[in-house]
């Protein structure tokens, strides 16, 4: 796939190097001349120090050609900008921004971008699963936003627990695709094994029904 | 009849489009992240100066978005105005929204998605190419 990865920051320079390693083209557009010099030691010739927002240089970094845009500056305008150029000047099939400001997150969606990532949101649901030990974590939303990936832990005084995976009464419209041990080991569901509390269950659901999971898995109300 | 207008960016367009409305009868609510921009302005009845991020939903909510009838996004970054517009617009349905676009060719885009953009230097080489024709 070709990837334009705008802002060469830390999250672009970091995600860039692992797009490389799993062998993708990538772009990598820094507007900043001195944080571009450092991205240039490592990435050479693909980096390119201009501004990611600017038809003319998304054209000449070949945005006609590119699978997926990814904006990551820490800046919401500069990364919505970048997008809505990418998709409807270019036709770039997919569009990703990071999003700062957790209000945006809804405008981002309704104004084209494909996929928004909310550093705070993310960061929120995994300081909230630590404290409470266990609501949901959204892994990711789906395209459409239909439905969404997400994660929780099993708690030891579940009901679930002991019982294999096909007796859990999954709500309509969920899907269980993976239970992965405390110790990290994955346990395949087709392979219907037991839960044991503290495994991480992987689910896709419409948010709507996550109450329902919820009770599914831990026997209580949703808090 | 009087109007509320918003206004985000107090440089000079910004400035002059407050001082233009103020003149007309219109209450004017103008934001700016610099309040040494505000010295562009004289204090008048109708006019409220707040120092805030106007592409913050929390900011225009606070200064009164959601009483005004037309929203004018005039600092000196597209993207910043970009933003600031189409919140306006998409999230509190403003109905006149207009957006200060400097690149020529993403005026063209936000125009094809239905907002309404100025190019100050556009007008500018109008007028110049106008005055060279006489």
């Amino acid at each position: 796939m070709y990837v334009i990865v705008v802002g060469a920051g830390k999250i672009g320079f970091y995600l860039t190097r692992e797009l490389l390693a799993v062998s993708h083209e990538v772009a990598l557009i820094e507007r900043d001349a001195y944080v571009s010099a450092t991205a240039a030691e490592e990435f050479g010739s693909i980096l390119i120090t201009s501004d990611g927002t600017e038809p003319t240089v998304l054209g000449e970094a070949g945005a006609e050609r590119c699978d997926i845009l990814i904006s990551t500056t820490g800046q919401d305008a500069t990364n919505l900008t970048a997008c809505q150029v990418a998709k409807y000047s270019f036709n770039v099939p997919k569009t990703m921004a990071v999003v700062t400001d957790p209000d945006h997150v809804p405008l981002f969606r309704a104004l084209g971008v494909d996929v928004t990532i909310s550093t705070t949101e993310l960061i929120l649901s995994h300081v909230e699963e630590e404290l409470t030990g266990g609501p949901f974590v959204h892994v990711l939303p789906l395209r459409g936003a239909a439905s969404g990936i997400v994660s929780m832990r099993v708690p030891s005084g579940s009901p679930v627990v002991g019982q294999p995976v096909s007796r859990i009464k999954l709500p309509q419209g969920t899907l269980l695709t993976a239970v992965i041990h405390k110790n990290g080991e994955l346990k395949p569901v087709v392979s219907d094994p037991e839960l044991a509390a503290d495994d991480a269950i992987v689910a896709i659901t419409p948010p709507e029904k996550e109450d329902e999971l919820w009770h599914a898995l831990t026997g209580e109300a949703r808090r | 009849m009087t109007r509320h207008v918003m206004i985000v960016g107090c440089g000079r367009l910004g400035a002059t489009a407050a001082n233009a409305l103020l003149d007309r009868g219109d209450r004017v609510t103008i934001l700016d992240t610099d309040a040494e921009n505000f010295r562009r302005l004289r204090p008048r009845v109708r006019l409220s100066m707040y120092v805030g991020d106007g592409t913050s939903h929390e900011v225009l909510r606070r200064t009164g978005i959601e009483s005004v009838g037309a929203f004018i996004a005039a600092t000196g970054r597209d993207t910043t105005n970009a933003l600031a517009a189409q919140s306006a617009r998409t999230t509190f349905g403003i109905e006149h929204v207009v957006c200060r676009i400097n690149d020529p060719t993403r005026s063209e885009m936000y125009e094809r998605l239905g907002l309404t953009t100025v190019n100050p230097n556009q007008l500018l080489i109008e007028l110049v190419l106008d005055a060279m024709e006489q």
